[in-house]
């Protein structure tokens, strides 16, 4: 039996029934690990010798008896923004090649409170700013379904790492959908929950307002445990939710009956050439749904138009302000090429940030300056109550609505890279969701040219247990 | 239309540098995006109130919440140069 | 008078919190070097502020105190700007959206009394201090980084130095009085930038606003304002204009120097920060504080005419300060003579304390000792000068008044007839003091009951030895 091969919710039930040990997962991993890495590049710190002390814990607690958590035994990955106490801590940029934190995230302590193993930091565009996890300074990750072509991003390393069987459980952070298209690209499960539901204490922010973790499995029920694990309120995140400490029960579902669907019609609109194949794979899906017995409605969502435009004016805005603190002074990379102060800012962050991050910091001090910031920054967070109304207007009469997780498949490594516009595009589905601070899963609705293709289900506020159960109740349809 | 000026001066603010040759590729990349961007000018916003939050809950305070003070060195961890206990920087002049 | 001076005040007030603004460090000052600092303070990345409910309650004191009108909706904004005492590249700040709008404080300067309006008074973070070396470098402290400020921004409603003063000296007296803030300049937790410019209504001309920062005494600023405004007004005389600047005030020149000339207007690049969900302020709450302010200055000195009547003066000088106040009202209670006792405490208390460049805070003699002194003076058991040599004892040792009365025996000598015994010998040994006086020099007298009191050690009863003297003179 290969370990790594069974989904992680299985895993855990052969350890309770002590079939398997927590000491025998880890080391299956870490050597499907050893044979793979270095084609997929998904990790950038491992952190072997504190995983195996854990296992070898979780053993123990086995042995005697005690009560195990969540995710016990099974290894997680982490992405590298979220920060692990005395565990180097990236973001995929030079700017924190050397980052030593002095703290953890409070998802740290979650995963380590409920048992899972953490073993590694995974792979990311830098400071999570991109589609491919080709702005890493840390190298690219392949996408294990095809080494030619990217994973996605900004959340590749997590993504690709399960996909592999590298790991059964791993964390990303999702802004404007660096969960969803990167485990679309990969064919594995990724959800962004709604936006409050996990503390974002310790996680290195890209845009405040629409950052959220998520999680990635092999499947629903695994992306469902990874999601109990780390849900919950933190009196440390002034924007993290009340409600986020009430159960996301997945119990007690097992058709798709009666569920009411809305389809954008806007979507029909957006579609970027080429992707007939997928989107004739998506009519298919939908028709799962129907015949599962789901109403199945076409809504107006007129202000969907702006959606990219908006998030990308936001977020470039708000990423400005967050990656200011990155001066060279207290910590980080500092330039040894200096005379003035303003040198030493301005090299140390020349020197350690890469192309696409330095494009955004200048979007973002665009749109807030003087003479732009009433039409682009202000005119935004308008925009964007236009398009949190559009959705509540049709989540009154629906409970998911279901579109593409990405408008595109898993693109050549080095293909789109230097086209920012059009790397931008590949966000078209996802974006909204964040600007909404809604919920949003990607399950993997089969193959087009061998490649894998995600739908996207989102769901209101709130409604996470809603879409994972509509997820489990595809899963099953399909299987 | 985004100039090389344009440019020039909002990577000042950033303390960002580009080189000339960088400069070229950099504006005409940098034109487009900000073109891209301008798309939400056409949106009748009148009347709009702006999203400042997302939730619908209101915000806290706190009143008795962990201290998480770090030691000296810990906080001193992650800098190039230290000294007596302080971060180091060469001198600024006003 | 057709030239008028337009001053603008900026006030920074640290409050005095148990922690920081954001973080639940300690708000201390004279810490050891970098040991007040977390990762929220230090703004390491993926640390998250959380607004301080004490800090917010302290700054809406000062908005109630003003007469200004507090928002209904907390809201922050990330203020950017490079410089190394800023840990996070911006200052958590309020921009469109101010805790309080609008007040004023009334000031009464010798023009009759004044108005000043504020534009607001807003909450933001402090931010760390820099020391620089003889050897070219900086060295950085964060443990002030996030102590909670309040910037008090007043409209240019200030014409003079000395409105200015007056201005200052009563915010900072009303800031104490509603228990906000040490206020005190040498430690930095109140500091002031001022905007001066002159306009000419008849010419129709102005000079260009000038920014005066680093002013950390009163002096300071009424010296930097007497100084700008005549700059500003021999420029204007010769028909030139200032520069946009800012400019800082030299204590040992004595001038204000050029820092930065100003080209633009300063771009801070204002965004919400979406870290912190807007913050609904609880009616009940706000009532809760306004309930429980302080009794403020103003009040409390018509409260003491009318309690007490006193004159305006007097309740004035007494309201100064709250100590002060505070310790007239206690020790009021066992003087029960308000008149007598603002009188002790306006000449010789205040007086001393002045001489001695002291605040009443340092006052060395205690309520219950002043009344006890009074006392003695009031029941006749010591006249008032040998009462106000006592006092000048209590302020050297501290030592309480009977103590001093007994140890140099001091009690008064009421006893007729021994007084009338020293009375009869101080006349049979200065005839010619008698004849004077019969020959109308009346300065006769004063010698007379000068050297009675020499003879007693100054504790002949004084009305007493006037009346002795009076008879056994018209007796010879
Ligand atoms: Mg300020
Ligand atoms: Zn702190």
């Amino acid at each position: 039996m290969d370990i790594t091969s069974l989904k992680g919710w299985e895993m855990r039930e052969k350890l309770i029934k002590k079939e398997i040990s927590s000491t025998e997962i880890l080391s299956a991993h870490l050597s499907k690990i050893d044979k793979i890495e270095k084609d997929i590049n998904a990790f950038i710190t491992m952190d072997k010798e504190n995983a195996l002390k854990t296992a070898k814990r979780v053993d123990e607690k086995l042995q005697k008896g005690e009560k195990l958590g969540i995710i016990a035994g099974l290894p997680v990955g982490l992405k590298d923004n979220i920060l692990t106490k005395n565990l180097r801590t990236t973001c995929g940029s030079r700017m924190l090649e050397n980052f030593n934190p002095p703290y953890d995230a409070t998802v740290v302590r979650k995963i380590v409170e409920e048992d899972g193993i953490i073993l590694g930091k995974t792979n990311m565009d830098e400071f999570a700013m991109g589609g491919s996890t080709e702005t890493s300074y840390f190298g690219n990750t392949r996408n294990p379904k095809d080494l030619t072509r990217v994973p996605g991003g900004s959340s590749g390393g997590s993504a690709a790492a399960v996909a592999a069987n590298a790991l059964p459980l791993a964390l990303g952070t999702d802004t404007g959908g660096s969960v969803r298209q990167p485990a679309s690209f990969c064919g594995i499960v990724g959800m962004k929950p709604t936006y409050g539901l996990v503390s974002r204490y310790g996680v290195v922010p890209m845009s405040n307002s629409l950052d959220q973790i998520g999680v990635f499995g092999r499947d629903v029920r695994d992306a469902h445990m990874m999601l109990q694990t780390v849900t919950g309120y933190d009196p440390l995140d002034a924007t993290s939710s009340k409600r986020a400490d009430r159960d996301i029960s997945i119990e007690g579902i097992d058709s798709l009956k009666g569920l009411r669907i809305a389809l954008p019609e806007q979507y029909k609109d957006l579609r970027i050439t080429g992707d007939e194949k997928i989107q004739e794979r998506f009519k298919e899906t939908v028709k799962v749904f129907e015949d599962a017995g789901a109403i199945v409605e076409y809504v107006s969502l007129p202000s969907l138009q702006y959606a990219l435009e908006t998030y990308y004016v936001i977020m470039a805005s708000e990423v400005t302000t967050n990656l200011s603190r990155f001066d060279g002074i207290r910590f980080g990379y500092r330039t040894e090429n200096y005379e003035t102060l303003d040198e030493l800012y301005t090299n140390s962050r020349t020197e350690a940030f890469g192309e696409e991050t330095k494009r955004r910091i200048m979007m973002g001090n665009y749109a807030l300056s003087a003479g732009h910031q009433d039409q682009s920054y202000k005119k935004a967070l308008r925009v964007r109550t236009l398009i949190k109304q559009d959705y509540e207007n049709a989540f009154k009469d629906h409970d998911i609505i279901l579109s593409l997780t990405a408008p595109m498949l898993p693109f050549k490594l080095d293909s789109i890279i230097n086209s920012p516009v059009d790397m931008y595009k590949a966000d078209l589905y996802t974006v909204p969701v964040n600007l909404a601070g809604l919920c949003g899963i990607s399950i993997p609705m089969g193959d087009v040219d061998n490649l894998p293709v995600g739908l996207q289900i989102t769901g209101p506020r709130f409604g996470d247990s809603t879409i994972l159960k509509a997820g489990l109740g595809y899963e099953r349809a399909v299987r | 239309m985004i100039t090389r000026d344009q440019v020039v001066h909002i990577s000042s603010i950033s303390k960002l540098k580009f080189t000339d040759e960088e400069l070229d590729e950099f504006t005409e990349k940098f034109d487009q995006v900000i073109g891209f961007l301008e798309k939400i000018k056409e949106v009748d916003t009148e009347n709009v109130e702006p999203t400042f939050t997302i939730n619908e809950e209101d915000g806290i305070m706190k009143e008795n919440g962990e201290n998480q003070t770090l030691s000296r060195e810990e906080v001193l961890e992650n800098t190039v140069e230290s000294q007596y206990g302080y971060f180091k920087i060469i001198k600024v002049v006003e | 008078m057709a030239k008028k001076t337009l001053i603008g005040l900026e006030i920074h007030v640290e409050l005095s919190t148990d922690k920081k603004m954001f973080c639940n460090c300690k708000n201390q000052y004279g810490a050891d070097v970098n040991t007040q600092v977390c990762p929220i303070c230090l703004g390491l990345p993926g640390a998250l502020p959380v607004i301080d409910k004490q800090a917010v309650e302290y700054a809406i004191r000062a908005g109630i105190a003003f007469d200004s009108k507090i928002t209904d909706e907390i809201r922050m904004d990330r203020k950017n700007y490079f410089y190394p005492d800023l840990t996070k590249g911006y200052q958590i700040s309020q921009s469109d959206h101010p805790l309080c709008a609008g007040g004023y404080l009334e000031i009464e300067p010798q023009s009759g009394p004044k108005k000043i309006t504020l534009d607001r008074i807003h909450i933001e973070e402090d931010t760390g201090k820099q020391l620089h070396t003889e050897d070219g470098t900086s060295l950085l402290d964060f443990n002030r980084c996030g102590v909670p400020l309040v910037e008090i921004v007043t409209n240019p409603d200030v014409s003079s130095a000395e409105e200015a003063k007056l201005f200052l000296e009563k915010l900072r007296n009303t800031l104490k009085y509603i228990g906000i803030s040490d206020v005190r300049m040498e430690e930095g937790s109140l500091r002031c930038d001022v905007n001066i410019n002159v306009v000419d209504d008849e010419a129709g001309t102005k000079t260009n606003i000038t920014e005066v920062k680093n002013l950390n005494s009163f002096r300071s600023a009424v010296k930097a304002i007497e100084y700008e405004e005549k700059r500003h007004r021999v420029l204007m005389e010769k028909g030139e204009n200032t520069d946009k600047e800012t400019r800082r005030w030299d204590e040992v020149v004595g001038e204000t120097i050029l820092m930065r000339k100003k080209y633009t207007a300063d771009d801070y690049r204002f965004a919400n920060e979406a870290d912190i969900t807007p913050i609904k302020i609880d009616r009940e709450w706000l009532e809760n504080i306004r309930e429980n302010l302080p009794e403020l200055p103003h009040a409390k000195k018509m409260r003491f005419i009318e309690e007490y009547d006193l004159s305006d003066y007097e309740a004035g000088v007494l309201t100064q300060s709250q100590e002060l106040a505070h310790f007239f009202e206690e020790t009021l209670v066992n003087v029960k003579d308000a008149k007598l006792l603002g009188n002790w405490m306006m000449g010789d208390v205040l007086r001393r304390l002045k001489d001695e460049d002291k605040d009443f805070e340092e006052m060395p003699i205690s309520s219950t000792n002043l009344a006890e002194l009074i006392n003695l003076v009031k029941d006749g058991k010591i006249n008032n000068n040998t009462g106000k040599k006592v006092l000048r004892e209590m302020f050297e040792t501290g030592n309480s008044p009977r103590a001093i009365v007994e140890e140099k025996g001091l009690i008064q000598i009421s006893d007729e007839g021994e007084l009338e015994k020293i009375v009869v010998e101080m006349l049979d040994n200065n005839p010619q003091s008698v004849e004077d006086f019969k020959n109308g020099k009346d300065r006769a007298v004063g010698f007379l009951v000068g050297q009675i009191m020499k003879a007693t050690k100054g504790k002949a009863n004084p009305q007493l030895v006037n009346k002795l003297l009076t008879e056994k003179i018209k007796e010879r």
